[in-house]
């Protein structure tokens, strides 16, 4: 591979803003935990790209990424029953509606 | 091989993007999946085949699979697409973080100089070796994996199910 | 006789606290206030005398002694290094004048029982005659100018207080308040006076055991170089003499003394006859050493001539008043002059007897014209009266014995010292004593105009005045002349016949009677030398005696007595309205001499135009200076609280602090709504936080 690892890196680190756009501008919660998404994985591509340069002992990287991508799903699942609960409380899951906590 | 990687670069950040901006939600799901595929390729370009498998099975598989399953479930009665407006309110505060963000690690890394640092060569991993690796020296861990992923899918039973059992 | 001497402070005591005693007496008590003034004065009185009795026994034997002095000093108060100190002296000087000062004041105070019992102000009255009765032998016992300046104010305090005893009267008010001021511009000169003596010899004690009294000191005092090329003894001398001036109502601060007598008459008798007005002459006899000091110091001369101008000039205003006060007020003046002159003259002897004997005949004198006011029912003008001599005798006979002895006929009393003055004078000026011997027949002169006047011819007062004589009246417009029937109420004034006094009034006149025959006898040479020469002041050279002017004073005084009669006797006075004899021979002399030469006109219009002048140009520059600058401050000082009011107060302190409260409000505000109780805007300041993260990673 001719890629330089600065590729992957900014690769990573676009992605990541791209995710912690989403995750920032839209009001659907949903939406939000998608871009959180976006920006696990950026991060897990990150480490994965450290690992292709040699940078980690393998198999240590492979093994952080496969706990990190069974969190993320963990804690995806978490998140959508949340955000389910939720809407049963709220009626719709625009985000600038849940504001109880104010103040 | 070059190439490969613009192109799975490309079609990484376009499925991001899309996945954000979209309107309608289940296109955002939709490529979201196109996003997750594109990952999974860039790990089998890096050469960690077990890892690609995994982000499809369970990104493509699990998470987004829940998301749509959640997006049904919040959908409004008369059947409207979310909310009207697509972006929140303050919404710029987002965009000119991750523009921060972004301009930030970019000059990073290119002022690191990071690669400069890397031996060359690639690594290689079996998939024998992992699981050898994931019952041997990283039990615990896995152990405590599946300890967290039985909590987390009786918590988000509980969570989502509640308010039917009360109706009940 | 130290003992004694440690025991002169009860003398003025016993007045003293009985006038404070009866100050807290109610009006009603009269009786319970005049035993009260009149018993301490008695026990004064005994103590006087017994004081005098001691101070016969002094230093007997030998032609040539020196007059033996009992002195007791004692510390008042010390500040720091230097102390003040009062004291006492018990001498022959001052154990005489104590005993005649208890001795006069006693009869005056039982016939002012009498004169006042009408009054309704009777307790008040007495209360202020102890205290002069205090202040007065206070100031005669004093070895310390100290004391005697705080007693000379007091006396010039009580004599205020007397003469406007009836305050409510405008004429009274006005008395009471030249009397004092008049006074008090005397008192300047001795106070500079006592100043000068105390820093020039260091101590206000007269005479002190060790010999550094002030006295003691004057022949050292009379070697420094003083003031107005005298020496310092003689400078300090004529300052002192300025205030005996002032007191003794010498010219030119004598126009407060015929004022005087809007007080009360037995007020007259005792301050304004025998003992304040002596008290300058006492003052100046008790300081003598300084005056005699230096021999060529025109100082004994300026006082011989003072006193002799004195003299002359108030007997001259005496001729021509028809007050029967004023006429005895100018005699005063006129007597005191006389001591004055006999003082300058040199010799401390003649002035002093003069002292006393006047004391009691003119005491006598306002005494008996007490009762003849009380007589008449309170008339005044001799031109109202006449003939008493029938209604009121003993008054008559007392009345005449003191005339006779203040006319100066031998024996009374008047003649002796009188002679003795004009004998001293002879010696140092033939024309100061020339003048006195004129003097002394003009003395005659008045006196027995006023005895005709008074005593003889018809009753005037009361009857309608139906032939009225006043051509001059009529001439100048100044009498309204009433006929009878039109002015029926005032014609009718005096209707009753004038009556003899009680006994508590007669009684004291008889007594000083007495003392006005017989006293004089103590200064004739024929008793084994002159006796009262030897008592006071032994090493005074007794003058050479002269029959020249022995037989001159006398002739001079039966020959005014002989013209009074020719010219006021022989044909009295039928009406109230006519004119006085003189005024019809020589009217131009007589209203000058009735308007007391206008020195109270002239007075008026200079000095009392001038001082009012400068009081209203300081009362300007006050208002307008002073106060102005007493505006400008409090303006300056309500501007500058107003700014910091405004500047400060309101705008950095309010407005900071409600500028902090609101801040603090809209800080609050501002942050609250970091707390929308929105995750997502949560998480967008995470991440503003992750970027400023990195910015500080990228930049530091």
């Amino acid at each position: 591979m001719n890629v330089p690892l600065s590729n992957y890196l900014m690769l990573s680190a676009f992605l990541f803003a791209i995710g912690l756009c989403g995750a920032l501008s839209r009001k659907n919660a949903i939406i939000v935990l998608m871009g959180i998404e976006i920006m696990f994985n950026a991060g897990i591509l990150n480490l994965i790209a450290f690992w292709h340069y040699k940078l980690f002992v393998a198999p240590t990287a492979q093994m952080f990424a496969i706990f990190a991508i069974s969190i993320a799903a963990a804690e995806s699942a978490v998140g959508l029953a949340l955000v389910i609960a939720v809407y049963r409380h709220y009626k719709s899951v625009d985000m600038d509606e849940m504001k109880s906590l104010q103040g | 091989m070059e190439i490969t990687f613009w192109i799975l670069a490309a079609i990484t950040v376009v499925g991001a993007i899309l996945a954000i901006t979209l309107r309608n939600l289940v296109h955002c799901v939709l490529s979201l999946i196109l996003f997750f595929l594109g990952i999974a390729g860039h790990y089998l370009l890096l050469g960690a085949d077990f890892l690609g498998a995994v982000q499809i099975l369970i990104y493509i598989g699990a998470v987004a699979v829940l998301i749509l399953f959640a997006i049904m479930l919040t959908r409004h009665v008369t059947g409207t697409e979310g909310p009207r407006e697509v972006l929140g309110g303050k919404w710029w505060t987002g965009m000119g973080t991750s523009i921060i963000v972004a301009g930030l690690l970019w000059a990073v890394i290119r002022r690191d100089q990071i690669a400069a640092m890397l031996p060359a060569g690639a690594a290689k991993t079996s998939i024998a070796e992992i699981g050898r690796v994931l019952v041997g020296d990283w039990v615990v861990p896995f152990e405590a994996m599946a300890v967290l992923l039985t909590a987390a899918l009786i918590g988000a039973v509980v969570i989502a199910l509640e308010e039917v059992m009360r109706r009940r | 006789m130290s003992e004694l001497v440690r025991q002169q402070w009860l003398i003025p005591l016993f007045p003293l606290a009985a006038a404070a005693i009866q100050s807290l007496l109610k009006r009603p008590a009269r009786k319970l206030s005049a035993t009260i003034c009149i018993g301490a004065m008695g026990i004064s009185c005994v103590l006087t005398l017994r004081a005098l009795f001691a101070t016969f026994g002094f230093g007997r034997g030998g032609e040539h002694y020196e007059v033996e002095r009992v002195i007791w000093n004692f510390t008042w108060f010390s500040f720091g290094n230097t102390s003040l100190s009062l004291g006492f002296i018990l001498d022959p000087l001052t154990a005489g004048m104590a005993a005649m000062v208890a001795f006069v004041s006693f009869w005056i105070f039982v016939n002012a029982t009498g004169y006042m019992s009408s009054d309704e102000n009777f307790t008040r009255f007495f209360c202020f005659l102890s205290l002069f009765g205090a202040s007065m032998l206070g100031l005669v016992v004093s070895n310390n100018l100290l004391l005697l300046f705080m007693c000379w104010e007091l006396v010039g305090l009580c004599s205020y207080l007397l003469i406007g005893f009836w305050y409510f009267k405008p004429s009274a008010a006005a008395a009471m308040k030249k009397a004092f001021i008049t006074t008090r511009v005397g008192d300047i000169g001795f106070f500079l006076g006592i100043l000068l003596l105390y820093w020039q010899s260091g101590t206000l004690s007269l005479y002190t055991p060790e010999g550094t009294g002030a006295l003691q000191q004057a022949g050292k005092l009379a070697t420094l170089t003083g003031w107005w090329g005298l020496s310092m003894a003689g400078t300090i001398a004529f300052l002192l003499f300025i205030g005996a001036m002032g007191k003794s109502a010498q010219f030119p601060l004598h126009v407060w003394l015929p004022d005087a007598m809007e007080g009360p008459t037995p007020v007259s008798a005792l301050i304004h006859a025998a003992t304040m007005v002596a008290a300058g002459v006492f003052m100046v006899g008790r300081m003598y050493p300084l005056f005699t000091a230096q021999s060529h110091d025109w100082v004994m001369t300026f006082v011989m001539w003072i006193g002799c101008f004195t003299a002359v000039f108030s007997a001259t205003i005496a001729v021509a008043q028809f007050d029967i006060k004023r006429v005895l007020a100018y005699s005063t003046c006129s007597q005191l002059g006389y001591m004055v002159m006999g003082l300058g003259a040199g010799s401390l002897v003649a002035g002093q007897f003069h002292l006393l004997t006047h004391a009691f005949f003119k005491a006598l004198l306002f005494l008996g014209s007490g009762c003849v006011i009380i007589g008449t029912h309170h008339e005044q003008d001799m031109r109202k009266m006449g003939g008493l001599r029938k209604y009121m005798p003993i008054t008559f006979w007392c009345y005449l014995i003191g005339t006779l002895a203040l006319c100066g006929i031998p024996p009374f009393a008047g003649f002796f010292s009188k002679d003795e003055i004009l004998l001293a004078t002879y010696y140092r000026s033939p024309w100061a004593w020339g003048l006195g011997t004129f003097a002394a027949f003009l003395t005659a002169f008045y006196m027995t105009r006023q005895i005709f006047l008074v005593f003889f011819g018809p009753w005037r007062g009361g009857r309608p005045e139906a032939h009225p004589h006043s051509q001059l009246a009529e001439a100048h417009g100044e009498l309204d002349v009433p006929h009878g029937e039109a002015h029926g109420g005032e014609v009718h004034l005096h209707a009753h016949a004038p009556h003899e006094i009680p006994w508590n009034m007669w009684l004291p006149l008889v007594v000083l009677s007495a003392f006005a025959l017989f006293m004089g006898w103590l200064g004739t040479p024929w008793l084994g030398g002159n006796l009262f020469h030897h008592y006071l002041a032994p090493e005074e050279a007794v003058p050479q005696h002269s029959d020249f002017v022995l037989w001159l004073s006398i002739g001079v005084g039966l020959f005014g007595i002989v013209l009074g009669w020719l010219v006021y006797g022989r044909k009295p006075l039928q009406n109230a309205l006519d004119d006085d004899p003189l005024a019809l021979t020589t009217p131009v002399m007589f209203t000058v001499l009735n308007r007391k030469w206008y020195i109270d006109e002239l007075y008026e219009v200079t000095i009392i135009h001038f001082t009012t002048a400068g009081a209203t140009f300081f009362r300007l520059v006050d208002k307008l200076l002073v106060d102005g600058c007493l505006h400008a401050i409090a303006w300056i000082a309500w501007g500058l609280s107003q700014l910091f009011r405004w500047g400060g107060d309101e705008l950095v302190i309010n407005g900071g602090f409600d500028a902090s409260c609101e801040s603090v409000r809209l800080g609050g505000k501002v942050l609250a709504k970091l707390q929308s109780g929105r995750v997502q805007d949560y998480f967008r300041v995470l991440s503003l936080g992750f970027a400023i993260l990195l910015l500080i990673y990228f930049f530091a």
